[in-house]
């Protein structure tokens, strides 16, 4: 059964093996190629993911479980790695040499993130993030000759570093005074009422190590550089992958393991949520860059989902779910459409964009709705997103007055992004583009690429039920009001 | 049946979608295509007007369709006398705005899409009996117009060196700054109301204190009075009109600001009774000086698309105050206005499309004489300025003296004092559109202006003289109109105002007594 219950795991780490293997016994001719046959396999483990039915109870000792919940998030961390290849082999003629290596990194990131997903107890929690933490420490600084990209990779060691010691030293806090790192039997030993300041301690660093996951306020300022500085496709995969990795830890342990001391964190994560909106909505004012935007960026839509964790309710969690997968489609096809045009242009710059609506149609469309659908525009994916999370926050404060400072921080940041997301519509469409410059080719897997996301983001934007109802699935797990 | 009014809305996006799918190189096929599309939706919307039942109060054409159903979403579309009457406009509006936009060369088929996708978003907003879908819609119309503005406008160099650009940005946020506000009132409205978005559903569950009441109806007074430029919040509009490519400021200044003002009847009126109550006074007070300071100003303006900018800001004073009033004749004169400005305005921004795309100066003191040359544009234009002053005989005179009615019968100091400000309006309103018309189309004509080509053929002249026609049958014939809206407003409006006096009843029937109408015939109740 447990072989059963990890097989998507499993799977994934023969991928990654099978990447090395090859790379060692018949050097990579053609890097692009073997990264599609990548992709391709991880889509069809996508698919086959399909296949499996949640399980109830845990495994190995009950630190691991496949629950709704963790079913959910497997496919979207599956679905987030194929289009990652997929950009990495757009991307792979810049890698200088290990691209094989860059593969496999990906494919054990991903595996670790696949293991989040199903997050039962503190140790496998920890093990599980240091791995996929380390596959980033390498692949933000792939491009190992440019400087921005070995400074990110430096500032994500660092600070990464730094934050594992601090989730390692909450949890032996939690440990120490709990005697357990299993989720079940703490919230059953919260519930009686073990509490303290010590345990106190302990849950806010463990918070701490997770607000780095997921680059809240005040541990955020790593993002901006690490997402400029890394290769694109590694970009995306932070920007998709470890995102809804850190946001699956904090509703895993904050509505399973933690519930009963929910008036302890609720506070927390009400500053926090509203600080993030804050400063990353503000921060990408004045950037210039479109990945360093796109860092401060995410830093403002954590901000709205921790919105939707301290409201505490069903609606906030599952909204928080919902927007995780609209915004992996969101992002992965904004994404995929920079790494298309840099690949020609050469430059992350925002005036590189100019007049992409004439240079390449399908492009200039993918990047404006994934901008568009990233502001919360309707008919697209991100609208639906942010109105659930704006109404989960409304539905707390009928009993909580405080909320709406909360809710009116939200529409304000609300408003704030859409100038500089416009920003970026205004090159593609407004701007007219240099004057040397030609149309932009784009291969028909990178079409084909930008076509599903295209589909998800207008699809779901319009007819949001089947992504709402697999939300309510995975939420059903916690025991919320 | 019941289907009619779903394909008449979402027969343009629809057609948007195709348009998409059809190569770029094929300009004439697309605009085809969106002229077919306006046209039978505006066909399909005269005939459910044919059908509309008139003595009915309540929504017809009822379509709905479960859509999330965990959060009580559902797509349900259904028109009542008011949404009758503005989706006609819409109808009118966006089939003459096709008409004209013509005058697009340059990347046609983004033009129609966005120009298709933005018609739905206005007349879905409408017809949405739902209030998640008439808030999709209604932020569905923002983007479509900032890239309207921003690819197809034109700003010439000001005295501040405003860009379209900055001017269409101005747009964008100040309008979604409104929505959002809205939006938490509205949220707020979904969650008292037992979790569902149903309009009607909600209006009957709805029972909030007072004092809620009052904040609940200040988010929305103020989110949907940005759309509705409301004073202060009119800034965006003036500089996003004179931006905007012909047809964008016909939908924008025609349609799309009657949005705001339908969202606060639809939503803010009678779901919130007791904090309407408490916010009227300063609702009169913003209208007036919608009225004069923007009147003002536009006694100042030079360039013809701000006069008539800052004109429909001034107008928007008159819908408001008339909304602001509480009773039938007011709210329905109220209606009845955001029509007759529907179709003025689209009429004035065609006119003034028309000369510059030839002349490429709509500066005003640089034109003169127009009329000799243009004669046919010339004589539209002395029409539309007297539909606007209110002259007897348009639809905006019947309206106007409506909200006037209303006003004077209201009753309190505030609302007389308001009634005299607007009713001076008017006379603010001749004085610079006469000026702008005497200077422009009379007088020497300048030699640089002896290009002009006027509207010579059937499908030159046809827009115009469709708008100028529909403001004419409803200035001779309100009651085609005023019939459905008045028992609307009475029953889905206002149906909670206990405040209803008997003096205005007796209001109501002199007015129909003038209008010809057997007295007694009867008020709906």
């Amino acid at each position: 059964m447990s072989l059963y219950a990890t097989q998507l795991e499993c799977l994934l780490v023969l991928l990654a093996l099978l990447a090395l293997l090859t790379d060692a016994f018949r050097p990579v001719a053609d890097k692009r190629r073997f990264g599609l046959l990548l992709a391709g396999l991880v889509g069809v483990t996508f698919l086959y993911s399909f296949a499996l039915m949640p399980l109830d109870g845990t495994f190995f000792h009950g630190m691991y479980r496949l629950d709704a919940f963790a079913l959910f998030f497997k496919r979207l961390f599956l679905l987030a790695t194929a289009f990652v290849l997929l950009m990495g082999a757009e991307f792979a003629e810049r890698f200088e040499t290990g691209v094989a290596e860059f593969y496999a990194l990906v494919l054990l990131a991903a595996t670790g993130m696949l293991l989040i997903a199903s997050v039962n107890d503190f140790i496998l929690l920890f093990v599980a993030l240091e791995l996929v933490t380390i596959s980033f420490y390498v692949l933000t600084c792939f491009l190992r000759r440019q400087v921005q990209s070995l400074e990110a990779g430096t500032k994500y060691l660092v600070l990464g570093a730094l934050s594992s010691g601090f989730t390692v030293y909450g949890i032996a806090y939690i440990f120490g005074t709990t005697g357990t790192t299993n989720f079940d039997r703490l919230a059953e030993l919260l519930k009686v009422g073990v509490t303290g300041s010590a345990f106190t301690l302990g849950m806010l660093l463990v918070l701490t190590g997770l607000g780095f996951k997921i680059a809240a306020v005040p541990f955020q300022i790593w993002a901006p550089d690490v997402y400029q500085g890394a290769p694109t496709p590694v970009t995306a995969f932070l920007a998709v992958g470890s995102k809804a990795a850190g946001f699956a830890l904090v509703l895993r342990v904050m509505l399973a393991g933690l519930l009963p001391v929910s008036a302890v964190w609720v506070p927390v994560l009400f500053v926090l949520a509203a600080a993030t909106l804050i400063y990353g909505n503000l921060g990408a004012l004045p950037q210039t860059n479109i990945k360093r935007l796109l860092g401060y960026s995410s830093i403002g839509h954590a901000g709205y989902m921790l919105m939707g964790v301290a409201a505490l309710n069903t609606l906030g969690a599952e909204a928080v779910v919902f927007y995780l997968g609209q915004y992996a489609c969101t992002v992965l096809g904004g994404f995929l459409a920079i790494v298309a045009v840099t690949k020609v242009t050469g430059t992350d710059e925002i005036r590189g964009f100019a007049g992409l609506g004439k240079r390449s149609p399908l492009l200039g469309v993918a990047l404006f709705l994934a901008m568009m659908s990233l502001a919360g525009v309707p008919p697209l994916s991100g609208f639906f997103g942010k109105f659930q999370l704006f109404a989960a926050v409304i539905e707390r404060a009928a009993t909580d007055g405080r909320y709406y400072w909360l809710a009116g921080i939200g529409a304000a940041a609300v408003v704030v992004s859409l100038y500089f997301y416009l920003n970026i519509g205004r090159a593609i469409y407004l701007d007219e583009p240099a004057a040397e410059a030609g149309p932009i080719p784009v291969s028909p897997a990178v079409r084909a690429g930008l076509a599903v996301c295209l589909v998800a983001m207008v699809g779901l934007g319009i007819y949001q039920q089947p992504l709402v109802a697999l939300a309510q699935q995975a939420v059903t797990v916690f025991k919320l009001n | 049946m019941e289907n009619l009014l779903t394909i008449a809305v979402l027969l343009p996006l629809a057609a948007a979608f195709l348009a998409f799918l059809l190569p770029a190189r094929k300009p004439g096929a697309i605009r085809a295509l969106a002229i077919a599309a306006t046209g039978v939706s505006l066909l399909l919307t005269l005939c459910i007007f044919s059908q509309f039942d008139r003595q009915d109060a309540g929504y017809q054409f009822v379509f709905a369709h479960e859509w999330v159903k965990a959060l009580g979403i559902n797509l349900k579309f259904g028109v009542d006398g008011i949404s009758m009457t503005l989706l006609l406009l819409v109808g009118i509006v966006s089939f003459a705005g096709t008409l004209i936009s013509h005058e697009i060369h340059d990347r046609q088929k983004e033009y129609y899409i966005l120009f298709l996708a933005l018609t739905t978003g206005i007349s879905g907003t409408f017809c949405a009996m739902d209030m998640f879908f008439f808030y999709f819609f209604y932020e569905l119309a923002v983007i479509p117009m900032y890239l309207l503005i921003g690819m197809y406008g034109s700003l010439p160099a000001g005295k501040h060196g405003r860009t379209k650009e900055y001017a269409t940005m101005k747009l964008t946020l100040y309008l979604t700054a409104g929505a959002v506000l809205a939006l938490v009132g509205l949220l707020t409205m979904y969650c008292a109301g037992g979790r569902t978005f149903d309009m009607v559903e909600l209006k009957n569950n709805l029972r909030m204190a007072g004092s809620s009441q009052k904040w609940v109806f200040a988010c929305l007074l103020f989110g949907f009075g940005f759309l509705a430029s409301l004073f202060p919040f009119h800034t965006w509009s003036p500089l996003g009109y004179a931006a905007a490519p012909t047809a964008a400021s016909m939908m924008h200044a025609g349609v799309l600001k009657k949005l705001g003002a339908y969202g606060i009847i639809r939503l803010a009126l009678p779901m919130m009774p007791e904090g309407a109550r408490q916010w009227v006074d300063l609702l009169a007070v913003l209208a007036c000086f919608n009225i004069l300071y923007a009147g003002w100003a536009a006694l100042t303006q030079k360039d013809w698309k701000f006069v008539i900018g800052y004109s429909s800001v001034s107008h928007m004073g008159y819908v408001l105050l008339g909304i602001a009033t509480l009773n039938v004749i007011g709210v329905s004169g109220a209606v009845l206005l955001m029509f007759a400005h529907g179709v003025m305005a689209a009429l004035t921004f065609s006119l003034i499309g028309f000369f510059y795309h030839q002349t490429h100066n709509r500066f005003v003191p640089d034109l003169s004489g127009l009329a000799r040359k243009i004669p046919f544009i010339g004589v539209c234009m002395v029409m539309a300025v007297m539909a606007s002053s209110g002259l007897p005989g348009f639809a905006n005179f019947v309206s106007e003296v409506m909200v006037f009615i209303g006003a004077w019968s209201q009753g309190s100091t505030v609302f007389r004092i308001a009634t005299i400000c607007a009713v001076w309006g008017i006379v603010v309103t001749a004085t610079y559109l006469l000026r702008a018309v005497r200077a422009s189309f009379f007088g020497p004509l300048d030699e640089q202006w002896n290009m002009l080509k006027d509207a010579t053929t059937l499908k030159q002249k046809f827009p115009y003289a469709f708008l100028i026609a529909v403001l004419l049958v409803v200035g001779f014939w309100p009651r085609a109109l005023t019939d459905i809206i008045k028992p609307s407003v009475a029953q889905q409006v206002l149906a909670t105002n206990p405040h209803e006096s008997p003096r205005m009843t007796a209001t109501t029937e002199t007015l129909r007594f003038a209008q010809g109408d057997k007295p007694g015939s009867g008020e709906q109740p």
